[in-house]
């Protein structure tokens, strides 16, 4: 199509005209609308006057369809743009992600090699292209790379693609070479973060105190040398002066004081004895509950899967940690830290883990080599006491942080309650059983009805006590 | 008289506020009667290697030829040796031995893939779940889509229980946290979502 410089001209004498008509509150209103495909609407627009501006301006029938063309070619020449740079570049990421992410990642070796330098291992793109299609057949014929990927791979045979087209391939070589660049631009940036030390004020607070002390008792001593000189000018005479310690009101005083410390710290020494409330061992392992169940939502049952099923919530064994490890061999995440304070290195901990589950990287990993963790007990009942946590979290449908704490936090887990008898009890006198829908308790048939007809009042419920939960054979037997 | 009194009372205070600055309890404490405390008998997670001996054989693991009660048989394939796919691609063959699932049991599929699968294939079986959350999460593999995409959609029960049982590339057995029924109750809950879909979509169109 040929504009001549007349017809030009009056485009950007339209142009400017539209641009105007831009800011008419109408006009937006219809341009979502707009089709700028069809001239008719153009007119249709015109002729119904929602263009004022453009009633002024005598309309060519010709000029206008030349210029709906003019759009008309504008956006599909948009489009077919679209389609063969940009879309196709943006698509490598969506097809890498949807063809080849299971298995291959751009810096890191999965069950498949990195991608990134691909083009440099695979100087002939028709052999790469060949090898995507179909890899069986490519190795078939022989090629010694191919053949010396496919046993360092442990024989693991690449899926075929066959529905990838060779430009489909290159968007998503192009991809992995953009990803490879900017992951090895990204270390520099990272700069180091450093923590924030919470200061420990309390001995700040007892220097503070004990100077405070000081100045007091030197005022005081000061105060009562000035009364005696005073007294003395005046001619009175003061008592002869006995040193405190021997002064029996004083005496009695620091006698009661003792025996109520001396009674409180006693009793609260032997009631303490045999529970062990914040106790937070060293574990083999930093394996932090805040970035496993916290950062990364990972369910609590997920790993203590015999929480819903028997008397312990049981320790996931290796090769649960490794269902996910396998894979992750680093760690990325926020810095973490000890009880103490000190980092700790989450990438060594996780090689930790690797020696425990006798994995090597790059090898497959055999499961019969692994050794069990031993990890530190931190929750213990005594012997004569039966907990069963499948009746708590199941029946119960009691939360794990009612007793456990808010363990998606706790970096270190410690034990949060002090497993006390009265805690128990407690507990048992005041929560309310989940007697609504619920099997387990059809049983308690007058209870039921009670609760129906209103002898017992539903927003109370009915306790754990009130079903026996306080009887002492229920936990010791 | 008072100003002693003053100072038993700063003295002391600071005393007790020097006294309570919280260290890491590292250590239990102690106890009145340890056997009480602490099993005598053989407890969980104790340590078993040395019981043999002592004369006593057991390996705390089932009799082998043996089912628990209520369990579905055991699985007929066995694992592939690494790079084999022999028995991967038998499994298409087998096919669920459960006739039927409840609504209930539906649900509790639906509980126990939440739990165990949602975090890597999404809780909307996206293949999007949280440790891998579009590549930005710790996990480096995509998960596999599970729903929309042809080739997991048109994967047999068989084969899906294979890989649930032993593994698969990345993924790893879930033998020891899904029961035999479960790992099927939560294959037939995914394919139960991907029919869905295919509706839905046949709906749109």
């Amino acid at each position: 199509m040929i504009f001549n410089k007349n017809d030009i001209n009056k485009l950007a004498k339209l142009n400017k005209i539209i641009v105007k008509a831009n800011n008419h509150q109408l006009f937006l209103k219809k341009f979502d609308k707009f089709d700028y495909l069809s001239p008719l609407s153009h007119i249709f627009a015109t002729r119904k006057g929602i263009f004022p501006h453009l009633k002024q301006l005598t309309v060519n029938m010709a000029f206008v369809k030349n210029f709906a063309r003019l759009i008309q070619i504008l956006s599909i020449a948009m489009l077919v743009n679209l389609f063969s740079n940009q879309l196709l570049a943006q698509d490598g990421k969506a097809l890498f992600s949807q063809n080849c992410a299971a298995c291959h990642a751009v810096n890191k070796k999965l069950t498949g090699p990195a991608l990134a330098g691909v083009e440099e291992r695979w100087p002939d793109k028709a052999k790469l292209h060949a090898w995507i299609h179909n890899s069986a057949a490519f190795l078939k014929t022989g090629d010694a790379y191919a053949n010396k990927l496919y046993n360092e791979y442990n024989k693991t045979a690449m899926n075929l693609f066959p529905q990838l087209t060779d430009k489909e391939i290159d968007a998503i070589v192009g991809y992995v070479n953009t990803a490879a660049k900017a992951a090895s631009a990204a270390p520099a940036a990272g700069a180091s973060e450093a923590k924030v030390q919470e200061a420990d004020n309390s001995l700040l607070f007892g220097l503070l105190t004990l100077v405070l002390a000081v100045i007091a008792l030197v005022l005081l001593q000061v105060n009562s040398n000035l009364k005696k000189l005073a007294d003395e000018k005046e001619g009175i005479k003061s008592p002869e002066a006995f040193p405190f310690w021997r002064n029996k009101s004083y005496l009695a005083f620091a006698a009661v004081i003792l025996f109520l410390a001396g009674g409180y710290m006693t009793t609260r020494g032997a009631i303490g004895l045999g529970r062990s409330k914040d106790y937070q061992p060293v574990q083999p392992i930093f394996y932090s509950h805040k970035v496993h169940a916290g950062v990364n939502q990972i369910n609590c049952q997920y790993c203590h899967i015999g929480v819903y099923q028997g008397k312990q919530a049981t320790i996931p064994s290796v090769n649960i940690c490794m269902n996910c490890h396998l894979a992750i061999n680093e760690y990325k995440g926020e810095k973490i830290y000890n009880e103490e304070g000190t980092e700790v290195n989450g990438t060594a901990e996780i090689k930790k883990l690797y020696k425990y589950a006798g994995f090597e990287e790059g090898k497959p990993w055999d499961a019969s080599k692994a050794t069990p963790i031993e990890w530190v007990r931190i929750h213990n009942l005594p012997d004569h006491v039966y907990f069963n946590h499948s009746q708590h979290v199941k029946v119960g449908q009691v939360a794990c942080q009612t007793c456990h704490g808010e363990i998606q936090k706790m970096g270190e887990v410690k034990q949060f309650t002090d497993l006390s008898m009265g805690w128990c009890i407690n507990c048992h006198r005041e929560t309310k059983v989940q007697f609504k829908d619920n099997g387990f308790y059809s049983i308690y048939e007058k209870y039921h009805a009670d609760l129906k007809n209103g002898k017992l009042d539903s927003t109370k419920g009915v306790t754990v006590e009130m079903i026996g939960g306080t009887e002492c054979q229920k936990c010791h037997y | 008289m008072k100003k002693y009194i003053y100072l038993i009372g700063f003295i002391s205070v600071s005393l007790y506020m020097i006294s309570c600055s919280d260290e890491v309890k590292r250590k239990p404490g102690s106890i009145y009667m340890p056997d009480m405390a602490y099993s005598r008998a053989y407890e969980s997670y104790a340590d078993h290697s040395n019981l043999d001996e002592k004369g006593i054989y057991y390996n705390n693991r089932p009799v082998k030829g043996t089912i628990a009660r209520g369990e579905e048989l055991p699985f007929s394939l066995t694992k592939d040796a690494p790079g084999d796919t022999v028995n991967y691609y038998a499994s298409r063959q087998v096919k669920c031995p459960i006739d039927s699932f409840s609504a209930s049991d539906l649900a509790e599929a639906e509980r126990l893939y939440l739990v165990n699968c949602g975090i890597c294939h999404g809780n909307k079986l996206d293949g999007n779940g949280p440790i891998y959350k579009g590549g930005e999460g710790p996990y480096p593999a995509k998960p596999a889509t599970l729903v929309g995409d042809v080739k997991y959609e048109s994967m047999p029960e068989g084969q899906m229980f294979y890989s649930v049982t032993y593994g698969k590339n990345l993924m790893g057995s879930y033998a020891s946290q899904l029961s035999r029924k479960q790992r099927w109750a939560v294959i037939k809950y995914i394919k139960s979502k991907q029919v869905k879909t295919i509706a839905t979509a046949v709906a749109v169109k």
